[in-house]
């Protein structure tokens, strides 16, 4: 049996004060009208222990809907959403489920911004890395670091950052809608020397919503899931290199294989927490050189990426597969592809544990 | 912030000293006395001590605020090559953030993680010092 993507919805990513976790459920739900009939809800998200009390987060949200379906909630750090959705999949194509509504839903607006970073910190392991001082931002400043010392230049990272800025402009749910310049660069925070919050991802609560089935809807408004793959790497204090991102690469290898891909023509979302990985990542697999490269690229993260779009953490991988799914149909934001193929990237820590998922048109 | 004791009873071998694992497999070495290893999977591990002495390899100066890090910051966090040749990462202190360089020699010492304020748990665990 095949798994399809037949519908599905975003909330903006943004500082929603008003509105929880359930209330994030609801939201994108309503605006979901395949959303309703379905028989098995997939949950993701990675952080309610710590930043709303509740465990068994999904029950709730479902009770809270009005439902009396089955709902399981997926953790997986940052690639919570793809691991939900591959998740979904798997239900679907094995009879578990007839319809699959994948929900991904992240408040990181609760507290403070500097208790939300701890929280995402955990991503890393806490006795062996996190207690020691090691933090997100650290490893991805010491991989930028590893990328220059071979010979890729500082505007390249830069380079990718006013990409994906240049890119939300035109996305409904983009938490970042403006461009930023080199200049930008200049002045900016620093969250670890050289790397500065021009960097960064941005940090926003978000819920976006997906339906997966069985069968196809009409031809011009589903696509099919036709790959999914996981990766472990090792931890990155026990690389030669922290930039060695061998899950990502790897896993991204075999989909490109598969499938006879080129990843400069069919539409891309790579996980760009931090501008350093996907630069690893794509020169790992031949397609940047020291001078970048990243104009010969028609699709990549044409949503803005985790650095505009934002990154609602548990949320961010569904928002992914949704975008690539309107990008393959209808058109998001405007934008309309004749690629075949979307492949969708999604990592959590630095390459600690990635995942990839490929649809077709 | 709220603090186990017994979680952090069990790790302090790690905690309190450099140990090593080396495979009797593949023949590498990792940071940390842990059962199997990490690159080849193998369950025939040894363990060594290391004697605390190393190179700083690469280093970073992080103003990344987060719960606990506020008094704290800016701190230096370091990937420092041991002397048995394995990596380990870790705070860099007891030096002017601007005077730490690459290929710096350093030795483990223990210092204060993190405490349950005022009066909870303290952690103690090994950072790095100019030798």
């Amino acid at each position: 049996m095949s798994a399809y993507v037949v519908g599905g919805s975003a909330v903006k990513v943004d500082r929603h004060f008003e509105l929880g976790y359930r209330d994030l459920a609801y939201r994108v739900v309503r605006d979901c009208s395949e959303c309703l009939d379905v028989d098995y809800v997939v949950i993701s998200s990675a952080l309610p222990e710590l930043s709303a009390h509740q465990i068994d987060l999904g029950t709730h949200v479902v009770q809270w809907l009005g439902r009396r379906i089955p709902v399981v909630r997926v953790e997986s750090g940052e690639s919570s959403g793809l691991a939900a959705v591959e998740l979904a999949a798997s239900l679907v194509r094995s009879g578990g489920a007839r319809k699959a509504l994948v929900l991904g839903i992240e408040k990181v607006t609760e507290y403070p911004t500097y208790t939300t970073n701890y929280f995402y910190t955990l991503t890393l392991d806490y006795e062996y890395e996190v207690l020691r001082g090691v933090t997100p931002p650290a490893y991805a400043s010491l991989a930028m670091k590893e990328l220059i010392k071979s010979g890729i230049r500082r505007e390249c990272f830069s380079e990718w950052a006013i990409r994906m800025h240049e890119n939300a402009t035109s996305i409904p749910h983009a938490m970042l809608k403006f461009k930023i310049s080199y200049d930008s660069f200049r002045d900016a925070q620093v969250l670890a020397d050289p790397l500065t919050l021009y960097d960064s991802f941005a940090l926003g609560d978000g819920a976006a919503a997906l339906v997966l089935s069985s069968t196809p809807s009409r031809s011009d408004s589903s696509v099919e899931v036709v790959y999914t793959n996981a990766e472990v790497g090792l931890p990155a204090y026990a690389r030669e290199r922290i930039s060695d991102l061998s899950a990502s690469t790897k896993a991204l290898k075999v989909a490109v294989e598969k499938f006879g891909l080129n990843l400069r023509k069919v539409v891309v979302e790579l996980h760009d927490s931090y501008t350093p990985y996907p630069i690893a990542i794509l020169r790992a697999l031949g397609y940047l050189s020291n001078e970048c490269g990243l104009g010969e690229f028609e699709h990549l993260n044409l949503s803005g990426g985790l650095k505009a779009r934002g990154h609602p953490i548990g949320a961010t991988g569904v928002y992914q597969v949704y975008e690539v799914f309107k990008l393959l149909t209808t058109g998001l934001g405007g934008r309309t592809t004749s690629s075949e193929y979307g492949v969708v990237h999604s990592m959590s820590g630095p390459d600690n544990l990635s995942r990839v998922l490929v649809l077709k048109r | 912030m709220k603090l186990s004791a017994p979680q952090f009873w069990r790790v302090r071998e790690n905690q309190y000293k450099l140990v090593i694992t080396i495979c009797g497999d593949c023949g590498k070495k990792v940071v940390f006395k842990r059962p199997t290893c990490p690159y080849c999977g193998s369950g025939r591990v040894e363990y060594a001590e290391s004697a605390g002495v190393g190179v700083v390899e690469e280093f970073t100066k992080v103003y990344f605020k987060r719960d606990s890090s506020e008094d704290r910051l800016p701190e230096v966090v370091g990937v420092v090559r041991l002397g048995e040749g394995v990596r380990v990462v870790g705070e860099i202190v007891s030096i002017r953030d601007s005077e730490v360089r690459e290929g710096m020699e350093v030795e483990a010492v223990l210092r204060k993680y993190v405490s349950d304020d005022p009066y909870g748990i303290i952690y103690y665990g090994i950072k790095f010092k100019p030798v």
